[in-house]
């Protein structure tokens, strides 16, 4: 059976859908046509909101791309074809020649050294050449060579000693069959040398934002240091101009909003800030900042305030260099002057959107997939993430403009769809020609090695040039050899490969090994390939030690070899030392409960249940009130014109007849334990509110947001004011009174953006202008007047926007300083004064209608209640906390729970469905195992040494360690984390880490230090 | 002692620390071969006894390397670590051994650079301190004793 999901594109997107996949059990074929994956993301410096460093965050999830069993990676390959239909296409993918074999080249850039003229320049402003390997922890882990430069192939050949290198490599075409297909090819940048007043291209000092971003990375061709292109030296003043090509009507440019600038700006400027401190000034050009994703507002507030960035908000004509200084002059005009203004910046960053680049409309076309008019892939709002052909999907940029965040979301969500194509391999089934060993192949049983002397088994990798090249193997093996406990010292050539994993599992067999110490590269990289190694020659997987003679010793110590060859040989005695008091663990493996228990039976709480419930997982689908629907019940229209109520009809008759659903109403959570694949959770129904517990292995919680309802601008006291929500029922209940009204005022940012909700409420823009193009068609002549303080129109709304204003709605601003009044008037209106900037004064109108736009408030009593119960964390205004915010943001941060719609942040009816869609896809991730494996890292408590002191207790992060009924410190190994925290604070030795003992940790530094005294 | 050479131990944490000295070496960034590092899973996980336990056998200089802040994988195990440094720092400077010989060093897992420019410092920074003096005062009593 055909059980394979082509992933186009090896983004950030791309590299989600296809780990998704693949730990749901599924076989992923993962194309990029770059020469290694990793995407746009892996270009960035640091990701908002946390300005954490970017490669760190995305390199483990790139590695684990290129180690996971079921994921094949092909680079340097596209689509050329497609035939037939969902769950049965034929594909017909070429890959051009890299030139390189990348199982045998180890990086280790001799190639390069000595011809660097082969090598392929990545664009813009990263010239440190080194690598066609885009960034340092590319995957695939190898060079890649354009022969088309290279002049003495035969030289080139000669360097690599490692045979790499393939001087007549071809282009080669397959066909495959797969069962669905994802898109996550992303998006281009717009290019801004097309807009001529702004001199990019023309002036080194203006940069795009990208390239700013690379001149601040520390893998960027300053190597982290901020300097401008012109003359290398330290800017002082930056300016950021906003909305380059997008939002803009001009042919060349975009007219949508590309949705993720404003927070790109905000980071560089608040990361310059952050590393300069009062030496740099930074401005930043602005329409409206759009910062409605979670807690964007808070960083648009802390950027404005605790940094002292500066906002100005006016679109520039033009950037003027001035003379010979490198310095550049900006002309603008605000609001606020008449005359045009001027400042002189050392640098300008342009802030440029994103565009569909041709060869992603010509895949298009080969897929038979629809395009909107901006070129991006046509989805449907209640289907957000499938194209216009069956088993076709699009995750990411290529489906609107959007941050990583909602990309990682869309990612799951895709994957979730895709996988309904095909079954889960049975681990029995699975055979992989590339790995070493034979997969079928059980396990031999482990041998007992207790009460055995120690006798370990050295083997030194030469790693080809990289160790061996820079030391003399053979002395390190010899020096091993006359260490206490060690019966065999040998050296092995490239120890990962195929034949040297088959030679180390023969000896530990033949010489009755018990201990192996691997004198090879990282741990990080390699240990789980060499357990496995010693796995199957009878070892428990613990008895083995990595020293890291190449990573932190022959490839930082190669200028002084002999230093380098004492360092490895300290390296390996310590190694020696610690394994020889290794012990056998056993990994904590749980059975795994294959139910689902989702909680909250609004749009994002059904769609997850349908969709897990159509796998064929049984639901338990828990909804505090009498009604299943939720806040969605209330909505008519979205701003694309849908009927949410036939949606939601369906959607309530589907879940209550589903065989594999079971809806329990008037339903509240009273009790909770358990772990991962095997959780209990109390649950209190119906009219007698009758206990009973349901044992499931994963939860959503898709509990929801509440439409706020402040007591402001007469609401509930005037019978012309009403909410954005009010009013869209209001318009298709009575059309005719909507057709009498002479004037409409609609006021945003109420009860959002403002001490007591500090967040943006992401929805109310849209519905402003939803609500206003309706009004509009119903009675051409009123007068529309949105007020606003920036109009958060994001992605394609920016049309509707544009739209509502060609058809005179007429937009206002205020600022907090100047609020809008308003009081009753006659006739059942009321009367609204408002500052016109525009005008310079003050304007009354009385209004028939007032819609507020009041957007969203967390569900705070229900959040805190849930987060009580399960342990979960929540942010400040009283959303679930995902476990990291750009990475896993589906994901909460007690392992088995996941988190759906308005629950997690404010959002529109299609994003809720997409991150339940998202939920279900994480959650079927988790229960496609059927044991969980929680490793074997745990603190362990000697209850005889205990003395109840509560320290660890409370050093905990986890809250784990409790006093148990014989009184002495318990931890549950299913709970606990590894981090040694309380092991390290116990004052009476009691506790110990698994793998990381005190014996162990002390018997390396006392064999480092041997002899010194 | 013209070329003392310090004997360094840097513990690094398996997240952060750890993984920037994999990336210097990706980079070949050098930097001296006195510092040998024993990875912990967790800054937090390094206890006041093993730091001392070095400078008992004759360590030079120790450093304790984790997440920058707010980084951590364990929440705040970095700043846990930090406190329990600084206490040993004191202790330190009590038994004449002195307090600047060990420090708390962060970084993310990116900071190859960081990685490298650090072991570069504090064994600059050693090297002026001196060695360990318990080494000088064990070498006193052999040659009294002798």
């Amino acid at each position: 059976m055909n059980n394979k999901v082509l992933v186009i594109g090896g983004g950030i997107g791309g590299i989600k859908t296809a780990l998704d996949l693949a730990e749901a059990k599924r076989d992923v074929v993962l194309i990029d046509k770059a020469a290694s994956i990793g995407g746009l993301m892996t270009l960035l410096d640091r990701t908002f909101p946390t300005n954490n460093c970017d490669l760190c965050t995305v390199s483990p999830h790139l590695s684990e791309s290129g180690r996971e069993l079921h994921i094949e990676l092909m680079t340097l390959t596209q689509l050329t074809r497609v035939e037939g239909e969902a769950g049965n296409f034929k594909v017909t993918l070429k890959t051009d020649p890299r030139f390189i074999d990348p199982a045998k080249c180890t990086a280790c850039g001799e190639c390069h050294k000595k011809f660097p003229e082969c090598v392929r320049f990545t664009p813009g402003l990263d010239h440190r050449a080194p690598t066609c390997m885009r960034y340092p922890q590319a995957t695939p882990y190898a060079y890649s060579i354009d022969m088309t430069r290279c002049r003495n192939i035969e030289a080139l050949v000669e360097v690599c000693k490692d045979g790499a290198i393939i001087p007549d490599d071809i282009a080669k075409v397959v066909e495959l069959d797969v069962s669905a297909i994802v898109l996550t090819p992303g998006a281009a940048l717009f290019h801004p040398g097309i807009l001529e007043n702004f001199g990019y291209g023309k002036y080194p000092n203006v940069v795009t934002s990208l390239e700013y971003e690379r001149i601040l990375s520390a893998s960027g061709p300053s190597l982290g240091a901020l300097v401008r292109p012109s003359d290398g030296k330290p800017p002082k003043k930056i300016a950021w101009i906003q909305c380059v090509g997008s939002r803009n009507t001009n042919q060349v440019a975009a007219p949508y909003c590309s949705s993720a600038c404003c927070m790109f700006a905000l980071k560089e400027a608040i990361v310059t800030k952050e590393r300069f401190q009062n030496d740099i000034e930074t401005v930043i050009f602005y329409m409206d900042i759009r910062t409605s994703g979670k807690d964007y507002e808070l960083y648009y507030q802390r950027a404005k305030n605790e940094y002292g960035i500066e906002f100005v908000r006016s679109r520039p004509h033009s950037v003027i260099p001035v003379g010979e200084t490198g310095n550049l002059s900006i002309t603008y005009s605000t609001d606020q002057s008449d005359m045009p203004l001027k400042d002189v910046f050392d640098m300008v960053v342009l802030s440029t959107g994103f565009q569909v680049p041709a060869d992603l409309v010509e895949l298009a076309g080969r897929l038979g997939i629809q395009l909107n008019e901006h070129n991006f892939v046509e989805t449907r709002s209640f289907d957000p993430v499938s194209t216009s052909r069956e088993g076709v999907f699009v995750a990411g940029l290529f489906q609107s403009p959007k941050d990583i965040p909602e990309t990682m979301v869309q990612a799951s969500a895709a994957a979730c769809l895709a996988s309904n194509y095909q079954e889960a391999i049975k681990e029995a089934d699975k055979t992989d020609d590339e790995y070493p060993f034979d997969e079928e192949e059980e396990l031999p049983s482990e041998r007992d090695v207790s009460g055995e002397e120690a006798r370990i088994g050295v083997f030194v990798c030469d790693c080809g040039y990289n160790i061996g090249g820079v030391i003399d193997v053979d002395r390190i093996v010899e020096y091993a050899g006359n260490l206490p406990g060690v019966a065999v010292s040998e050296m092995v050539g490239h120890g990962c490969s195929r034949e040297a994993l088959a030679h180390i599992r023969e000896v530990i067999v033949e010489k009755k090994l018990n201990r192996v110490v691997m004198g090879a590269c990282s741990p990080r990289t390699h240990e789980t390939l060499f357990q496995d190694t010693i796995q199957r020659a009878g070892l428990n997987k613990y008895l083995l030690e990595m020293a890291n003679i190449r990573d932190q010793d022959t490839w930082v110590h190669s200028d002084t070899p002999e230093e380098s060859i004492d360092k490895a040989k300290d390296l390996i005695r310590m190694a020696v030392s610690s394994a020889a008091l290794s012990r056998p663990l056993t990994d904590h493996l749980l059975p795994m409960n294959k139910d689902i228990l989702v909680v909250g039976g609004g749009v994002a709480g059904m769609s997850a249940a349908l969709n897990l419930a159509d796998k064929g997982y049984k639901v338990y689908l828990v909804e505090r009130s009498g009604t299943l629907g939720g806040l969605a019940r209330h909505i008519r229209r979205t701003l694309e014109g849908d009927d949410v109520q036939r949606h939601m009809s369906d959607l309530i008759q589907r879940t209550i007849n589903h065989e594999n659903v079971q809806v329990l109403l008037n339903a509240v959570i009273v009790d909770h334990s358990g772990m991962p694949g095997m959780f209990r959770t109390g649950i209190q129904s119906g009219p007698r509110l009758a206990y009973r517990q349901i044992n499931h292995g994963a939860t959503i919680l898709a509990t929801g947001a509440l439409a706020n309802r402040p007591r402001e601008y007469l609401l509930d006291e005037h019978e012309a004011v009403m909410t954005q929500l009010d009013l869209d029922g209001f318009i298709e209940d009575h059309p005719d009174r909507v057709k009498a009204w002479h004037n409409v005022v609609m006021i945003q940012c109420v009860g959002s953006r403002c001490p007591e909700n500090p967040n943006c409420s992401r929805i109310c823009c849209q519905s402003a202008v939803k609500n206003a193009l309706r009004i509009r068609k119903l009675n051409p002549e009123a007068n529309i007047f949105v007020l606003y303080r920036d109009m958060r129109t994001y992605g394609f709304q920016e049309d509707y926007y544009r739209r509502a204003r060609e058809q005179g709605v007429v937009f206002v601003r205020y600022g907090l300083e100047d609020r809008p009044s308003v009081e009753a008037g006659e006739d059942q209106q009321v009367e609204v004064s408002f500052y016109e900037p525009v005008l310079g004064r003050k304007i009354t109108c009385l209004a028939d209608c007032l819609a507020l736009s009041t957007g969203f408030v967390s569900d705070d009593e229900s959040t805190e209640d849930l987060s009580a119960i399960f342990h979960l964390n929540r942010t400040v205004d009283g959303y679930f906390l995902e476990d990291h915010v750009k990475l896993r943001p589906v994901d909460l941060s007690v392992p088995g729970f996941f988190v759906a719609g308005t629950a997690h942040s404010p959002k529109d009816i299609s994003e809720s469905i997409a991150q339940a869609q998202a939920a279900a896809g994480r959650a079927q991730t988790l229960l496609a195992k059927d044991v969980i494996n929680l490793g074997a890292s745990v603190a362990r408590v000697d209850g005889e040494k205990c003395a109840a002191c509560l320290i660890c207790v409370r050093i905990c992060p986890f809250d784990v360690p409790f006093i148990n009924a014989d009184g002495y410190s318990e931890i549950d190994p299913a709970k606990c984390h590894g981090c040694g925290l309380c092991a390290a604070e116990c004052p009476a030795h009691a506790i110990q880490l698994m793998q990381y003992e005190d014996q162990q940790i002390m018997a390396k530094v006392d064999s480092l230090l041997e002899g010194i005294l | 002692m013209d070329h003392f050479s310090p004997v360094i131990v840097a513990f690094c944490c398996h997240y952060c620390a750890y993984t920037a000295a994999d990336m210097a070496g990706s980079m070949r960034l050098s930097y001296p071969s006195n510092v040998k590092i024993i990875r912990v899973p967790c800054s937090g996980k390094v206890s006041a006894l093993h730091i001392m336990r070095a400078f008992q056998k004759g360590a030079d200089g120790v450093y304790v390397a984790g997440c920058l802040e707010g980084d951590c994988h364990f929440k705040d195990g970095n700043i846990k670590a930090a406190k329990r440094v600084a206490y040993v720092k004191k202790m330190l400077d009590e038994i004449g051994i002195g307090g600047e010989r060990v420090e708390v060093i962060r970084m993310s897992a990116g900071m190859g650079e960081r990685f490298a420019q650090s072991a570069k410092d504090f064994t600059e920074r050693i090297r002026k301190l001196g060695p360990n003096p318990v080494r000088a005062v064990l070498n006193q009593r052999e040659s009294a004793g002798a």
